[in-house]
C-alpha cells in the first residue's frame, strides 16, 4: 500500500515539474542532435541523386545498406535495419546487458560519457526541486542544486562503477565462462539458450539493483546533506535491504509503466508510414513523445524514492 | 545366399573369399547382388564395405573390397587413395596448418580425441587381370599439393604390373579408423556420430595422371562412381541413416544389430548414428509418377521443425528436379546434425545435413536455406561430379545460385532478422532481395583472386568463399538475366543432364553456354571466371541545358536572337554514363524525359564512359543505366540511377529514426551515474 501511496506522490510531484523534464529533453535531443547531424550528412550523400532515395523514402532497401556498411566508417557502423521500432530498444538493452557499448564508436562513446556527466551534474537539481514539500521548478534553484551536489554525485558515481564493473566485468565473465563450459559439452542449443537467458535477466536486475541502491544514495546525500560519500552509499545499501520490498516494489511498478510505454510506442510506430514529410514529422513527434515519457519516468522514479525514503526514515 | 551372408555376419567378418566372388560377379555380370536397380552410369570405383563401430572407443574396423576400373586411355601402374581422417591425427596436417591460419583451431583435444585412419593389410585380388599380392610394402604417402610431410592424407601403392585402360582390379583393404573429435564435418561428439570421408577411396586417374590431392582446410572432394554395398555394425540402441537405400538390419543377439545400405551410380558414402534421433519417413511425388523416399533425422530438441524441415525438402527435390532433371534416387536423407557435432551443413549422395536452431520464426531462412543448398549438392557435387578440390565455383557457386533460386521460388523474400540474447527478431518491413544474397562478400573480397583457382590456393578464406560461392551465384543470376530466362533454363538444364555422371570442367561450362547463346561466351566468361575484375557501372551526371540564343558575328553580320525568335524550345541535354569497374559487357541505359517519356539507349561497354545526347522539348528527369538490373554482380547498385528531383525525405525519414535509438542510448547510459 505504502508502495502505490508513494507511487502516486511521485507521479504527483513529477507532474508539477514538467517544466524541469522539458529542460531534460531539450538537453537530451540537443546531444543527440550533435551526431544526428554528422548522420543525416551521411545518408544524404550516400542517396545522393539516385533512386535509392526513393526506396528509402517508402521503404527500406537493403542492397543500399549493404553498399552502405561495406564503406561505413564511425558513425556510419550504427545505421541498420535493426534501429527500426522494437529494434532500438532491443539494441541498446543488449548492449547495457552484455556491456557492449564499448563497441559503439568513439564519437559516441565520449557523448555518452559526457552525457552521464552531465546528468550525473544535473541529478542534483532534480532532487533538489523534489525535495520541497510542494515541489516547484526555478531554473535557479535547479541549478543551484546541481551545482551543490555535483562533486558528491560525482564520487557516488564512481564508487556505484566499483559494483557495475564487478556486475559487467567479474560476473559477466564468469556466467560467460559457465555458458562457454556447458555449451561446449552439450549436444543441444537449448540449454546454453536458456542458461544465457537466466545470466541475462540476473545481470540486468543486478544493474537495475545498483542503480536503485545509489539513488538512494543520492536522495540520502541531498536530504541529510551527508557529506561522508562512502557512508552515504553503505546506508543506502542496508535502507535498501532494509526495506527491499518496498524499494523494489516501487522501482518495479516504475519499471512496468516503462515497458508499457515503449510497448505503446513500437505499436505507435509501426502504425506511421513515412514517406511524406508530414508522416515524418508525425514519427518523429511519436519519437520524442516516447523520450520525453522515458525521462519524464526517471524523475518520476527519483520523487516516488524520496517520498518513499522520507516515509520511511 | 542372403541367409549365408547374415549367418557370416553374424559371425564376423565376411571371409575375403565370398567378397571376391561377389565383385567377381558385379563386375562380369554388370549387375548388382541384392539390387535389380540398373546402373544410372559406369561403376568405376566399387565398394563392398563390412563396418563395426565400438562405441565405446570410437573405434572403427571395416574390411573393405574395392573394385576399380581403368577407365582413362593410359595404362597406369600407381593407384593412388585419399585417407581424408590423417588430417586429424594431427596439428601439423594439411588440413590443420592451413586451418589454423583460417582460424579454426583445434584446443584441449587429449590422445583419444585424434583420429586416424590406418591401412591395415592391402591386397590384390585374383581376377581375370591379376594375381594376388600384398601391396602394403609399396604403401608410400604422397604430399602432391605441398610437400608436407607429416601430411598422410594421401597414399599410393605400387603395381607389379601395370593396370590397362579397361582392365579391373579388386583390392582387398582392411583398415581401422578412429572417429575424431569434431574439428569439421565428421566425428563423434558425445553419443552422435556423423561418419565422412572415413574410409580409404581411391582417387581419379584421369588424363594420365591421377587426381588425388591431399585434404586441405578449403577443399572438398572428388571421386569417381561406383556402387556402395555397405554393412554396418553398431549397437542396437542407435538410430542409423546413411548414403542409399536402407535394404535391411540383422539383429546379432549381443546387442549389436547390422545394418545394410546399398547405392549404385555415387561417388561416396557417408553415415551417421546416434540414439537420440527422431526419424521421420515420407514418401514424394516429385512430378508425375517419380516418387522418392525422404528420411528425415531430427534432433528430439528441434521437434517443432519437422515439417519446416520436410517442406524444405520437398521443395528441393521439387525445383531441382524441374530446373536440372528428375532426381534420379530413391532416396534422399537429410540429418538434422547435433549441437557442437560441426558436422551441419555438408553433402554426401542422397544424404545430406541441415542446421537449425530451436526458436525460428517465418520468414527467417533456417532450416530451409542450407536444407535446400546442401540438397542442390546432390547435383553440382553429386550427380554432375565437379572437381571441388581444381574447380570449387563449379560446385559451390553454381549451387548457392541453386539454392537461392529454389528458395525465394518457394518461400519469397525472406526477412531481415537479428538475434537479441538467442531469439530471432524478424523485421518485416525489411526484405532481403535475392540479388543481395552474396553481393558484400563478392564486393569486399572478389578482386583478391580469380574465381578459377584450386581451393587451397585463393589469398585466404574469405576470398575462397567469396569466389566460389558468392561470386560464382551472382555469375550465374548475371548469366541468367543477360541471356534470358528461358534460353538460361534450357541451358543449365542441358549443362546438368549432360554432365551426370561425367565431371565436367570449366571448358564444358563455356561449350555450353556459347552453343546456347549462339555465339563464343568466352569474352564474358573469361572475364568473370579467370579474371577478378569489378563490374561497376554508373550514371556520371546528366546536364540539361536550355537552348543557345544565337549572338555574334554570323556570316560577318550580327545576330542577337531573343526568346521569343526560338519557334520551338529544343532543350540540349546529355547523359553521361561511366564504367568505374573493369568487367566490360553491353549495357542498357534508360533515359527517362520530364513528360514521362522514356528512351531506352544501348552501350557496348567498352570504353570508359558514353555520352547520350538528346535535343527534345522536355528535361531529362532520371537515367538508369541496367534498369532491368541485369548485372548482379554490379558491386555498386546505387550509382546505377540519377534522377533530378531526387527524394529528400529518405535522409530525414531515416536520420530522425536513427536519432530515436542514439536518444534511447544515451538514456540508458544514465543507469551508470545519474
Amino acid at each position: 500500500m505504502r508502495v502505490l501511496l508513494n507511487f502516486v506522490k511521485g507521479f504527483s510531484a513529477t507532474g508539477k515539474t514538467l517544466r524541469m523534464v522539458l529542460l531534460l529533453f531539450v538537453i537530451n535531443l540537443l546531444f543527440s542532435m550533435i551526431l544526428a547531424f554528422p548522420m543525416y550528412s551521411s545518408l544524404k550523400s550516400s542517396f545522393g541523386q539516385s533512386l535509392v532515395g526513393e526506396n528509402m523514402a517508402e521503404g527500406f532497401d537493403y542492397l543500399w545498406w549493404g553498399e552502405f556498411m561495406d564503406s561505413a566508417k564511425g558513425l556510419e557502423t550504427t545505421f541498420s535495419p535493426s534501429i527500426i521500432g522494437k529494434g532500438a530498444i532491443l539494441n541498446n538493452l543488449e548492449n547495457l546487458i552484455q556491456f557492449r557499448f564499448f563497441v559503439l564508436p568513439s564519437v559516441i562513446i565520449i557523448l555518452g560519457i559526457l552525457y552521464l556527466l552531465l546528468h550525473t551534474f544535473l541529478a542534483g537539481g532534480i532532487l533538489s526541486i523534489f525535495m520541497k514539500d510542494t515541489p516547484r521548478f526555478s531554473m535557479k534553484e535547479f541549478f543551484n542544486g546541481a551545482g551543490t551536489y555535483f562533486i558528491r554525485f560525482f564520487l557516488l558515481m564512481l564508487i556505484s562503477w566499483v559494483f557495475f564493473f564487478f556486475i559487467g566485468s567479474f560476473l559477466g565473465g564468469q556466467f560467460n565462462r559457465i555458458i562457454n563450459n556447458v555449451s561446449k559439452n552439450s549436444l543441444s542449443e537449448v540449454t546454453p539458450f536458456y542458461l544465457g537467458l537466466l545470466f541475462s535477466a540476473i545481470i540486468f536486475f543486478l544493474l537495475l539493483f545498483i542503480q536503485m541502491v545509489f539513488d538512494y544514495g543520492r536522495i540520502k546525500i541531498v536530504l541529510e546533506d551527508s557529506r561522508n560519500v562512502l557512508r552515504s552509499a553503505s546506508e543506502a545499501f542496508v535502507f535498501v535491504f532494509k526495506h527491499l520490498g518496498s524499494t523494489l516494489g516501487l522501482y518495479y511498478l516504475i519499471f512496468l509503466v516503462n515497458v508499457v510505454i515503449t510497448l505503446i510506442y513500437v505499436l505507435l510506430k509501426g502504425l506511421v508510414p513515412q514517406s511524406a514529410f508530414l508522416t515524418v514529422f508525425i514519427a518523429f513527434l511519436i519519437q520524442q513523445v516516447f523520450i520525453f515519457a522515458i525521462i519524464w519516468l526517471r524523475c518520476w522514479l527519483y520523487s516516488s524514492q524520496m517520498e518513499l525514503y522520507r516515509y520511511l526514515k | 545366399m542372403k541367409k549365408i551372408m547374415d549367418i557370416w555376419i553374424k559371425e564376423g567378418r565376411l571371409p575375403n573369399k565370398f567378397l571376391v566372388v561377389s565383385f567377381i560377379l558385379l563386375s562380369t555380370l554388370g549387375t548388382f547382388l541384392f539390387s535389380a536397380d540398373e546402373p544410372l552410369c559406369k561403376q568405376v570405383a566399387n565398394y563392398t564395405m563390412n563396418v563395426n563401430l565400438d562405441t565405446e572407443k570410437n573405434i572403427i574396423t571395416c574390411t573393405e573390397l574395392l573394385s576399380w576400373t581403368n577407365d582413362s586411355e593410359t595404362s597406369t601402374d600407381e593407384l593412388w587413395f585419399h585417407l581424408y581422417w590423417n588430417a586429424f591425427q594431427n596439428n601439423m596436417s594439411t588440413f590443420l596448418r592451413e586451418g589454423t591460419r583460417r582460424g579454426r583451431r583445434v584446443t584441449g583435444f587429449r590422445e583419444e580425441d585424434w583420429g586416424y585412419c590406418r591401412v591395415e593389410s592391402i591386397k590384390i585380388a585374383q581376377n581375370d587381370f591379376f594375381d594376388e599380392y600384398d601391396l602394403l610394402p609399396t604403401m608410400n604417402f604422397r604430399q602432391p599439393d605441398d610437400d608436407n610431410a607429416f601430411d598422410q592424407t594421401v597414399f599410393s601403392v605400387k603395381l607389379p604390373k601395370p593396370i590397362e585402360p579397361g582392365q579391373t582390379i579388386l583390392l582387398n583393404i582392411d583398415f581401422q579408423s578412429r572417429v575424431p573429435r569434431p574439428v569439421s564435418r565428421t566425428g563423434v561428439f558425445k553419443d552422435y556420430y556423423f561418419i565422412a570421408q572415413w574410409f580409404p577411396k581411391i582417387g581419379v586417374f584421369q588424363d594420365g595422371r591421377w587426381n588425388c590431392h591431399q585434404f586441405h582446410a578449403s577443399s572438398e572432394f572428388f571421386a569417381d562412381y561406383g556402387t556402395y554395398d555397405v554393412q554396418i555394425t553398431l549397437p542396437s540402441s542407435f538410430i542409423i541413416g546413411a548414403t542409399g537405400e536402407y535394404r535391411e538390419n540383422v539383429d546379432n543377439s549381443d546387442g549389436t544389430i547390422t545394418h545394410y545400405f546399398l547405392q549404385h551410380s555415387v561417388h561416396d558414402f557417408a553415415w551417421t548414428a546416434s540414439p537420440r534421433f527422431l526419424k521421420y519417413e515420407d514418401n514424394f511425388e516429385f512430378a508425375p509418377g517419380k516418387t522418392t523416399e525422404i528420411t528425415l533425422l531430427l534432433q528430439p530438441y528441434h521437434e517443432n521443425l519437422k515439417e519446416r524441415y520436410m517442406n524444405a525438402i520437398k521443395n528441393a527435390i521439387k525445383y531441382c528436379s524441374l530446373w536440372y532433371g528428375d532426381y534420379p534416387y530413391s532416396t534422399a536423407t537429410c540429418v538434422d546434425p547435433a549441437y557442437n557435432s560441426r558436422s551441419g551443413g555438408m553433402e554426401y549422395p542422397t544424404f545430406f545435413t541441415g542446421g537449425a536452431y530451436f526458436i525460428t520464426r517465418k520468414g527467417i531462412s533456417r532450416p530451409e536455406g542450407v536444407t535446400i543448398h546442401e540438397f542442390g549438392h546432390g547435383y553440382f557435387y553429386g550427380l554432375i561430379g565437379s572437381n571441388e578440390f581444381e574447380n570449387p565455383w563449379m560446385d559451390e557457386g553454381m549451387n548457392s545460385f541453386l539454392d537461392t533460386e529454389v528458395y525465394y521460388a518457394a518461400y519469397g523474400e525472406p526477412f531481415y532478422s537479428k538475434m537479441y540474447f538467442g531469439i530471432p527478431v524478424t523485421f518485416k518491413n525489411v526484405k532481403i532481395p535475392i540479388e543481395s544474397v552474396g553481393i558484400s562478400r563478392h564486393r569486399l573480397t572478389s578482386n583478391m583472386d580469380d574465381m578459377q583457382r584450386f581451393s587451397w590456393h585463393f589469398m585466404e578464406g574469405g576470398s575462397y568463399g567469396a569466389n566460389s560461392y558468392a561470386k560464382g551465384q551472382l555469375m550465374m543470376l548475371t548469366l541468367k538475366r543477360f541471356m534470358g530466362k528461358e534460353l538460361f533454363a534450357k541451358m543449365i538444364k542441358a549443362y546438368s543432364l549432360r554432365n551426370w555422371f561425367k565431371h565436367p570442367c570449366p571448358k564444358d561450362f563455356y561449350n555450353i553456354v556459347s552453343e546456347f547463346a549462339g555465339q563464343d561466351m568466352s569474352w564474358l566468361l573469361d572475364q568473370f571466371i579467370y579474371g577478378s575484375g569489378k563490374l561497376d557501372y554508373a550514371i556520371g551526371n546528366i546536364i540539361n541545358q536550355r537552348p543557345r540564343q544565337h549572338k555574334g558575328l554570323f556570316g560577318g553580320k550580327f545576330k542577337e536572337e531573343k526568346k521569343a525568335d526560338l519557334k520551338e524550345i529544343l532543350y540540349e541535354s546529355d547523359v553521361l554514363v561511366r564504367r568505374l569497374g573493369e568487367v566490360k559487357i553491353p549495357v542498357e541505359v534508360l533515359v527517362i524525359f520530364e513528360d514521362g517519356q522514356e528512351i531506352k539507349e544501348k552501350w557496348d561497354g567498352q570504353y570508359r564512359w558514353k555520352k547520350f545526347t538528346y535535343k527534345r522539348p522536355h528535361l531529362i528527369n532520371t537515367a538508369i543505366v541496367d534498369p532491368e538490373f541485369k548485372l548482379v554482380l554490379d558491386v555498386n547498385r546505387t550509382n546505377n540511377s540519377m534522377t533530378k528531383k531526387h527524394n529528400k525525405i529518405a535522409p530525414l525519414k531515416w536520420t530522425s529514426t536513427w536519432l530515436l535509438w542514439l536518444q534511447h542510448a544515451f538514456e540508458f547510459f544514465t543507469l551508470f551515474g545519474g
